[in-house]
C-alpha cells in the first residue's frame, strides 16, 4: 500500500497530465451537448460586451469614416427608392398586387457589427441584436449589396453570424440571365471569391452574370444578391465558377437581418426528399 | 490569467499573418511550469486553456492545448534548491517555451480547421510561423518582466 502512495506520489504529474487530458477530450466530444451550449452562449455573451465596449471606444476614431459609408448607403437606397417610384407610377394596374408585399420586407432590424474574426483559429461576425429584438437562429443577414450570412448562435443581447466566407457555409444560388441553378460555397483564400458548385458543363452560364439566391434555400428569402460570375472553366462533369461577392467583408460595419424564413413545411418536405442538405 | 486571456484573445490574437498568430497564453504557461514545476504548469495550463475556451468557442480543444503545453514544458523544471545560474534559467525558459508552443500548434493545426486550408499548407503555417511570431513575443516578454522574476 505504502508503495503505491509513493509510486502515484512520483507520478503525480503524469496523473494530473492524464486527468486534465482526458477531461479535454471529454469537453470536445460533449461540445454539442445542451449544458456546454449554455456555458459557450455565457461565453458569446461576455465576449460580444467586451468586444462592444473595445468597438464603442475605437469608433470614435473612425467616425469620419462611418459616415461616409452612410451617406453612400443612404444615396444609393435614396436612388433606389426613385427608381421603384418611377415603376410604381407606370404600373398603376400592379398595385393591387404591391399592396400585398410581404410584411416582413418592412421588418428587416438593423444590427451592429461587434465583433469580427476571420483567422485559422476563428472565422465569424457578432452583432448587437439578439433574442431580445426578435432575432432567431437561421434569419438571413444581409447589406444592402447582398448576402452576407445567417445567424447561427442567439444570446439574449447579441447573435452570432455564419458568415458566407465560412467553410460550413452553403446556399443555393440562381443566376439572373440564364436562370443556372447552382450551390455556393466558399473554400479558403481570397475573401472575395467563392465558388458555385454543381453547374453541369452543358450549362449556358455566361462570365458577368448576377448570381442572387434562389427559391430552393431553407434559411434564405430569395432574390438576395450574392455576386457575379468572374470566372468559368469546365472540367468533366461540371463547370468551377468563381463568383466575385457583391459583400466586402472587410469594411462591414452594419448589416440588416431578415425575419423572412422559407416556409416551413417547404423545408420539411425538401429534408425528407434531397440527401444533401444546404448549411 | 483572466486578463492575460482577455489580451490574448482581443490584441495578440488579432496579429495575424499567413493564418497564424502569436500565443501569448503558451508563453506564460511555459514560464509558470518552468519556474514553478510540471505538476503547477499543467493545471495552470488545463485551467489558461478553459477560460480561453469560454472565448473561442472550442472549450475542449483550448484546455487539451493548454494541459500539454504546462506538462511539455515542465520536463524544463528548474528547483529553486538547485541554485542554478540565471543563465541557465533563461535557456530553460526559451526551450520549454519553444517546445510547449510546437506541441501546442502542432495540436491546434491537426484538430482545428476552421478555413479548410489543407495539411501541408496549416502545418508549416501554424507550427513554425506560430511559434516564431509567439517566441518573439516571448523574448520580449522576458527582457520586458520574465527576466526580473528569474533573477530573484
Amino acid at each position: 500500500m505504502l508503495s503505491l502512495f509513493r509510486f502515484i506520489a512520483k507520478h503525480i504529474a503524469y496523473l494530473y497530465f492524464l486527468l486534465y487530458c482526458g477531461i479535454s477530450i471529454l469537453l470536445m466530444q460533449l461540445q454539442r451537448k445542451e449544458t456546454l451550449d449554455a456555458i459557450r452562449e455565457r461565453g458569446l455573451a461576455m465576449n460580444a460586451s467586451i468586444a462592444e465596449q473595445l468597438s464603442n471606444f475605437t469608433a470614435i476614431f473612425t467616425l469620419r469614416q462611418d459616415n461616409e459609408q452612410l451617406l453612400l448607403q443612404n444615396a444609393r437606397l435614396f436612388s433606389q427608392v426613385m427608381h421603384q417610384k418611377q415603376e410604381l407610377s407606370d404600373a398603376k394596374a400592379m398595385q393591387a398586387a404591391s399592396s400585398e408585399a410581404p410584411e416582413w420586407a418592412r421588418q428587416f432590424k438593423l444590427a451592429r457589427i461587434v465583433d469580427r474574426r476571420f483567422s485559422a483559429t476563428d472565422n465569424m461576425l457578432v452583432i448587437d441584436a439578439g433574442s431580445r429584438h426578435g432575432i432567431t437562429s437561421d434569419m438571413t443577414v444581409l447589406t444592402p449589396d447582398g448576402l452576407v450570412g445567417r445567424v447561427i448562435e442567439v444570446s439574449e443581447n447579441y447573435a452570432k453570424i455564419l458568415p458566407v466566407i465560412n467553410k460550413n457555409f452553403m446556399v443555393s444560388v440562381v443566376s439572373d440571365s440564364t436562370r443556372t441553378l447552382g450551390l455556393l460555397s466558399w473554400q479558403n483564400g481570397d475573401e472575395r471569391i467563392a465558388h458555385m458548385e454543381h453547374v453541369p458543363v452543358s450549362s449556358a452560364l455566361k462570365v458577368g452574370e448576377q448570381i442572387a439566391t434562389s427559391d430552393y434555400s431553407t434559411f434564405a428569402i430569395r432574390g438576395v444578391p450574392v455576386g457575379r460570375v468572374v470566372r468559368i472553366s469546365k472540367d468533366k462533369l461540371f463547370c468551377n465558377i468563381d463568383i466575385r461577392l457583391a459583400v466586402d467583408f472587410s469594411s462591414l460595419s452594419y448589416v440588416l437581418v431578415s425575419p423572412a424564413k422559407p416556409s416551413r413545411e417547404k423545408i420539411e418536405i425538401m429534408n425528407g426528399d434531397t440527401g444533401r442538405k444546404e448549411q | 490569467m483572466v486578463m492575460l486571456v482577455l489580451v490574448q484573445h482581443f490584441f495578440v490574437s488579432r496579429l495575424v499573418i499567413l493564418h497564424a498568430s502569436p500565443d501569448l497564453l503558451a508563453v506564460f504557461i511555459a514560464f509558470i511550469s518552468m519556474s514553478v514545476g510540471q505538476k503547477t504548469g499543467t493545471t495552470y495550463g488545463f485551467a489558461a486553456g478553459l477560460i480561453s475556451g469560454l472565448f473561442t468557442g472550442n472549450i475542449g480543444l483550448s484546455a487539451l492545448v493548454g494541459t500539454v503545453e504546462g506538462f511539455s514544458a515542465g520536463y524544463f523544471h528548474v528547483p529553486d534548491e538547485s541554485h542554478a545560474t540565471w543563465v541557465k534559467k533563461r535557456r530553460m525558459y526559451y526551450i520549454a517555451a519553444t517546445t510547449a508552443l510546437l506541441l501546442g500548434n502542432l495540436l491546434q493545426a491537426l484538430l482545428n480547421d476552421p478555413l479548410s486550408l489543407p495539411l501541408y499548407v496549416r502545418l508549416p503555417e501554424m507550427v513554425i510561423i506560430g511559434t516564431i511570431m509567439s517566441m518573439l513575443l516571448g523574448t520580449l516578454m522576458y527582457n520586458l518582466v520574465l527576466k526580473k522574476l528569474l533573477k530573484d
